[in-house]
């Protein structure tokens, strides 16, 4: 669904080749300040440098779940994901979904950090995305609001199979947990080493498979 | 708080005290007492000239000012959003934040001639600068981060107007409403003095010539209470409305 063939004229990202096919569960590690969220976000189609160099198919879906809620702050949580197109029934179905039934009236300003981004991540489910971005989505949660979260997403992605996922962690144990491949950025300008898919089922814990 | 509350009640009638007393002291024409100004005001309120001046004044702020806050919308979202747009308007907008106000008017009125449309556009001609500015402020600071997600989740032109840009240029429109009013209407005066016959500023003319400040007073003040009264039953519900969603984090906190 998605091809990435970077030529090296990005100041940040170096020369890249990569697929990304529907199911495909990556994560993507790397040290901070590596261009891991610049990667996200020319997936994503922010990056104008980069839309060239990305191709995508046509009327693709993405959800992006950015570090930072991003949902509007005047409006209710229920607005927002009014506004990205969900009707009312789909609403509350992904607001019980995420464990906010009740704070659907709430102004995003008035929940918790991990209320916050789970009402974000509801949202990039009312789209029903094809291709689900997540920019570290554990990150300044305490352990246990990370490890309900990390469980919330990995049921979402058996909920769907066909839903590919690619989430940007600073953390190897996340990709223990949630992904099937791994993609490593480095250097400056970055590039980018990817492992094979790990056989069905041998997703967790599972040592990489040797060339 | 509650020991403030008092406190806006001493000016007013402070001032109003000082000019009695003065006024009954030098006993003259020149500064009636504010029972004459009173009575002044209650006698062309009664005669229906007061009313009508009023009225006839009051259109032609709401028109200049609505047609300055449109143009000047557009104008300073336009310079916020475009580099290129701000480097071309930037000299011309200097020029005119910087252009008196009785230049304009002089300017429009020798060009078009004593008519409607030329004292209209006087007033527009000398807000429109001060909109844009405002405005400019408020659009050079739209989060880029919410601009990310409204592209993300294809929000349409509209959705992103009123639902993401709205929110985050209304205090700059209030601040450019708040100083538009009070800057309009006294433009509105001037043009009204020097080239219509009707409206507060053409009575203000008219008092003047005969030297009839008890008139002079009791207009201003009429008009002073009506853009009080905008103030009040208009503009704060507006802001309390619009704003209240920043006190959700606080609330939380």
């Amino acid at each position: 669904m998605l091809e990435l063939r970077l030529d090296g004229r990005h100041p940040v990202l170096g020369v890249i080749d990569a697929q990304v096919r529907a199911g495909d569960r990556i994560c993507v590690l790397g040290p901070s300040g590596v261009g891991k969220t610049t990667l996200l976000n020319g997936i994503a189609g922010l990056d104008p440098q980069l839309r060239p160099m990305i191709e995508q198919r046509a009327g693709l879906r993405v959800g992006y779940l950015f570090q930072e809620h991003r949902l509007l702050p005047w409006r209710t949580v229920r607005q927002n994901l009014a506004l990205v197109g969900a009707s009312p029934a789909d609403i509350e179905r992904l607001l019980a979904e995420v464990g906010l039934a009740s704070a659907g009236d709430c102004l995003p300003d008035q929940l918790s950090l991990g209320m916050a981004r789970r009402a974000a991540l509801a949202r990039c489910l009312a789209i029903e995305p094809e291709l689900l971005l997540l920019d570290e989505p554990f990150a300044s949660l305490d352990a246990e609001r990370a490890a309900e979260l990390r469980g919330l997403i990995a049921r979402l992605l058996d909920r769907h199979p066909g839903m590919a996922m690619i989430c940007v962690t600073h953390d190897p144990r996340d990709a223990d947990e949630l992904a099937n491949r791994r993609w490593w950025l480095s250097g400056r300008p970055a590039t980018l080493r990817c492992d094979e898919p790990l056989a069905a089922g041998s997703r967790i814990g599972a040592p990489l498979r040797s060339a | 708080m509650n020991g403030s509350r008092w406190a806006c009640w001493v000016a007013l009638p402070l001032a109003l005290l000082l000019w009695a007393g003065i006024a009954l002291v030098v006993k003259t024409p020149l500064l009636p007492t504010p029972a004459a100004v009173l009575e002044t005001f209650w006698l062309a309120l009664q005669s229906g000239e007061l009313p009508e001046h009023l009225l006839v004044t009051l259109r032609r702020v709401l028109i200049a000012f609505a047609l300055a806050m449109a143009l000047g919308t557009l104008l300073g979202v336009w310079m916020g959003r475009s580099r290129l747009a701000n480097a071309l308007l930037d000299p011309l907008l200097v020029l005119f934040l910087n252009l008196p106000a009785l230049v304009t008017i002089i300017l429009l009125y020798v060009w078009f001639g004593l008519v409607e449309a030329a004292a209209v556009l006087a007033v527009v001609v000398n807000k429109v600068p001060n909109v844009a500015v405002t405005v400019r402020e408020g659009a050079r600071s739209i989060d880029p981060k919410l601009e990310q997600m409204a592209m993300v989740y294809r929000f349409t032109r509209w959705q992103r107007i009123r639902h993401v840009w709205l929110p985050q240029l209304f205090p700059y429109l209030m601040a450019a409403t708040r100083g538009g009013l009070a800057l309009i209407w006294k433009i509105v005066l001037v043009v009204e003095l020097l080239g219509r016959s009707d409206g507060i500023g053409f009575q203000l003319h008219m008092a003047f010539q005969i030297f009839d400040v008890a008139s002079i007073l009791a207009y201003s003040l009429a008009f002073i209470a009506v853009v009080q009264l905008i103030e009040l039953a208009l503009l704060q519900p507006l802001e309390r409305r619009a704003s209240s969603w920043r006190e959700a984090g606080v609330r939380h906190a």
